[in-house]
């Protein structure tokens, strides 16, 4: 399929969003005030693993304050995750448990007039405590001999054993691996550990809720998943859907902290039914570093390739540390391998997971979800495998790459699909040339102090996770799009915007297709009780599946609105084409061929309601039978200080194959956010516990939280971004993803290039300078 | 026990009793409804707070109400003229440095903090005086740009 000229996609305008934004008018949960609305404050364990013997509120309830714990809720377990099908859920959550798993778990709610109120009553608790043997990695998890972290735990609504610790398992096995191994001429192993990333999303997660005068809630939440929170609040307060309202509201940043329901908001609900009056929990930094986190994997990685660079075979086996809860570990245990089995073709692989319960905080999905670990891991090994081999690593790459024609596994092995867009051998071949690939220095002939090194991997992520065959996960979308009477439209869909434009994509996409200038489209506020189901915008699924369902559905709006112009203008539909006239701000329908022959859709639109035809409106859920990948490449040039082990990075090159690119600005902004966190995650970034006390390190303070600042990224100029010349033709006009993709290769490619500096391949993230220094003075002693 | 305090709000003038362990962002946003300043750390280390306090940068987190009586404070709500964005603002907009935008209000204090006393800063000095605005989106390539270009709308502006 050809690319079209489109009028208003690939074309720049200010997000709908901006002028709130840049005048400080944006509200988020955190500044949401309601009349008599009281402060919640959540109490947190002090303890990795402690059991309640004795709670007593009586003086926090003299001072005013209203209190909860797990006497006072519901007791149903559960999974805070809605994304995957039951029957593969795992649950082991209550809203609040007499037991604690790790520092900074709630265990009880306040709530009172004022902050200070609040905070004074949470202290005046009294509480005393059975404090349980604890498991802070897990290794010691894995040999458990006294209380478990989990006594209970539900799959779907059966009661499963738990062992050791272990939360779940699986095997993935393709062919046959033994046989494929021997095929090998060149085998490459290695152990590969990622990080525990906080994300840091700017806002801690925070939420308001306001019981209704019918027994209902009325909710505004950080979430990026609108409708799966209404339903697990339903299902935990036994509300019927009908009267929990989830409002949409910008969150001060996700990263995937915000997939899953997190306690605080349904702890705020529960506090706010107690009290009987509308309650904000707004937490601490403190608190929320305790609440999410990045999946950290440590993992041991075999591939086998023959002398001409064919890979053969494959054996992963991965350890997980998930820390106190499910969030959907065995989904997680999946994607792992599957970003794997789709990063290059491997006939044979074999591929084992275990999820291990530790008593630390609970880990999430965080861009990428495991396909930043794993492209680490198999991008390295594929760098090294083309040094064995003496082979160009991009040369070895575009040799065994999936791509065009080939089988993608979108979310794991149960989400299958076929690849009809593929940009990788442009992005590799302009990348190097940008990037200056041929002119890299090589490793082992590097003197003097300082040392540039250049290095390279690619990767991808999938666009959302549709497939021809419902798997273990459920994704749909549901738009409505209405024409109104003076030719303008409103768009209306539970898709959330993280801050990457999402919602001005779908917009333009509504607004190419009814052919309206951009601005003509307005995104309505937007609710669970006015909105169909949207399972979560996730998964790079915002543009192609959230997006394409609005593309779908203004496409039946404008049927509609076609059959009302064939009436005035006396032409049959099929002949009558639109297009936006930008001069006078509206859209016009013409005859094909007659372009005298016009009208309006303004016109249109009031002549079918003065004459009672109805309004042009159109609502469908639509689900994408496809989740086609959205490659990257990273190109990146550091420089290493021998003396110190820093790490410059002093120019990125980074392209993208997104298909037709809706908001090239945005697009790129996803590029240098992406960079950013995931060199973060190569260079800095990790939360470490003291194995005695279970806290963190930095006691939950980001003074000690490292991140890469505005001084460690390069200037403008040398931070370039280019796009692959697609076209998804299961794409909405052509579209896929890029959100994810953006960050998934970064760790590795950083670490290429330190190795071209250095000459030592890292296999452990983050880098740190005195892994630098060690490293190099071990090489230098042989 | 309260403190009266006289403070000068974006032009205006507000007397108010504070307590005196009563930070100024708590008052922005809880008494004054100024809700741009964010709290993100409450330990100054991401500047999603940042205000200026007669015309420099600070952190209003770190800063007691009752200790900055009888002097002027800019918030975000308050750099807009008739209704037209500042240069700074137009250049945020322009050059796609918002994302989530939760760090825009005190990232483009900062900026304009740092233009008022250096009108055509250089991308290093622009680096280093944001280096307190913690950006967990866009990776600051874009907001570095912005400031840029809106030290150059700045001055066209003031030619104006």
């Amino acid at each position: 399929m050809s690319k079209k000229e489109y009028f208003i996609l690939g074309k720049d305008y200010p997000r709908k969003e901006d002028i709130a934004r840049v005048t400080g008018k944006e509200l988020y949960p955190s500044d949401i005030s309601l009349p008599g609305m009281l402060t919640g404050k959540i109490l947190r364990s002090p303890y990795p693993h402690a059991r309640i013997k004795r709670i007593d509120f009586k003086r926090a309830e003299a001072m005013g304050a209203v209190c909860i714990s797990y006497k006072d809720v519901p007791d149903t377990y559960f999974n805070q995750r809605l994304v995957s099908v039951p029957k593969a859920t795992y649950k082991d959550w209550q809203i609040l448990s007499d037991k604690v798993r790790q520092v900074g778990d709630p265990y009880a709610v306040v709530a009172a007039e004022t902050e200070e109120l609040a905070s004074r009553a949470a202290r005046a608790v009294e509480v005393e405590w059975e404090v349980l043997p604890s498991y802070l990695s897990p290794e010691e998890s894995l040999k458990a001999e006294g209380e478990l972290i989990h006594d209970r735990v539900y799959l779907e609504d059966r009661e499963i054993p738990i062992e050791k610790n272990i939360a779940c398992t699986r095997e993935i096995v393709e062919g046959d691996v033994e046989k494929g191994f021997k095929e090998a001429d060149v085998i490459v192993e290695n152990e590969f550990v990622t990080p525990r990333v906080y994300h840091c999303q700017l806002e801690p997660r925070s939420c308001v809720c306001r019981p209704e005068p019918d027994g209902g809630i009325t909710v505004w939440p950080s979430t990026q998943a609108l409708h799966n929170t209404r339903i697990l609040l339903g299902q935990l307060f036994d509300i019927p859907l009908n009267k929990v309202n989830v409002v949409r509201i910008p969150g001060g940043g996700h990263f995937g902290s915000g997939i899953h329901t997190n306690s605080v908001i349904y702890l705020t609900v529960a506090i706010a039914l107690k009290a009987g009056r509308p309650v904000k929990i707004a937490p601490s930094r403190e608190e929320d570093i305790y609440d999410h986190c990045r999946y950290p994997t440590r993992y041991t990685l075999k591939l086998g390739a023959k002398k001409d660079g064919t890979l053969v075979a494959g054996e992963m086996n991965a350890l997980v540390d998930i820390g106190s809860h499910h969030i959907q570990a065995f989904a997680f245990l999946g994607v792992l391998a599957g970003w794997w089995h789709s990063l290059y073709r491997l006939p044979n692989m074999k591929y084992r997971g275990t999820a291990v319960y530790t008593n630390k905080a609970p880990t999430c999905a965080m861009q990428g979800y495991g396909a930043p670990q794993v492209t680490f891991g198999v991008e390295t090994t594929m760098s090294m495998l083309a040094e064995k081999l003496e082979m160009d690593p991009l040369k070895l790459r575009l040799k065994n790459y999936v791509g065009l024609g080939e089988i993608f596994w979108g979310q794991g092995p149960s989400v299958r699909s076929t690849i009809y867009s593929d940009g990788v051998e442009e992005l590799l071949t302009k990348g190097a040339e940008l990037i200056g690939w041929k002119s890299r220095p090589d490793p082992k002939s590097q003197t003097g102090r300082f040392r540039r090194g250049i290095g390279m991997a690619r990767g991808f992520h999938t666009s959302g996770t549709g497939a021809p065959v419902p798997g273990e996960v459920k994704d749909y979308s549901t738009a409505m799009v209405k024409i109104n009477e003076d030719g303008s439209v409103d768009l209306l869909t539970a898709l959330m915007d993280h801050g990457g434009g999402t919602l001005d994509a779908a917009a333009k996409l509504v607004a190419e297709e009814i052919g309206v200038p951009f601005e003509k489209v307005g995104i309505s506020p937007a609710d669970t009780r006015s909105t169909g189901y949207d399972v979560c915008t996730h998964a790079t699924r915002g543009v192609y599946c959230g997006g394409g369902a609005a593309h779908e559905v203004a496409r039946m709006a404008k049927k509609i609105l076609l059959e009302y112009a064939s009436r005035i203008l006396n032409a049959p539909v099929d002949a009558l084409k639109t297009m936006p006239d930008f001069e006078r701000n509206e859209g016009i329908i013409y005859v094909d061929g007659m372009p005298e022959k016009r009208i309006t859709i303004a016109e249109v639109a009031q002549t079918a309601m003065n004459n009672d035809w109805g309004t042009a409106i159109a609502v469908k859920s639509i689900r994408k039978v496809h989740c086609p990948p959205a490659y990257t490449a990273y190109f990146v040039e550091v420089e290493v200080d021998t003396e110190t082990g820093e790490v410059k990075i002093k120019k990125v090159v980074a392209g993208s194959d997104a298909g037709v690119v809706v908001n090239p600005k945005m697009a790129k902004g996803q590029l240098h956010g992406g960079f950013y966190r995931g060199a973060g995650m190569a260079l800095l970034e990790d939360t470490d516990y003291d194995l005695e006390t279970g806290k963190l390190t930095n006691k939950g303070l980001i003074v000690d939280y490292k991140m890469l600042g505005s001084a460690d990224l390069p200037d403008p100029e040398d931070f370039i971004t280019f796009f692959a010349d697609t076209y998804e033709p299961t794409g909405p006009l052509g579209a896929k993803g890029i959100g994810e993709a953006a960050l998934n290769p970064v760790p590795a490619a950083v670490a290429a290039a330190i190795q071209n500096a250095t000459g030592v391949w890292f296999t452990k993230l983050p880098i740190l300078p005195e892994d630098i220094l060690n490293a190099m003075k071990e090489r230098e002693n042989g | 026990m309260m403190i009266p305090v006289e403070l000068k709000i974006n032009g205006k003038d507000y007397s108010l009793n504070v307590k005196p362990n009563e930070l100024l962002l708590n008052v922005l946003r809880e008494r004054l409804n100024l809700l741009g300043a964010k709290y993100g750390c409450g330990i100054g280390e991401c500047g999603a707070c940042t205000v200026l306090l007669n015309g420099k940068a600070v952190l209003s987190c770190l800063i007691l109400a009752a200790s900055v009586s009888g002097q002027e404070i800019t918030t975000i709500e308050g750099i807009s003229e008739n209704n037209k964005l500042h240069p700074l603002q137009e250049a945020f907009i322009e050059e796609g440095a918002i994302q989530c935008g939760f760090c825009t209000p005190g990232m483009v204090m900062t900026a304009k903090a740092l233009l008022d006393e250096n009108p055509e800063p250089g991308y290093d000095e622009i680096k280093e005086a944001i280096r307190g605005n913690l950006c967990r989106c866009t990776g600051y390539v874009n907001i570095v740009k912005a400031i840029k270009s809106g030290s150059k709308k700045l001055k066209e502006r003031r030619k104006e």
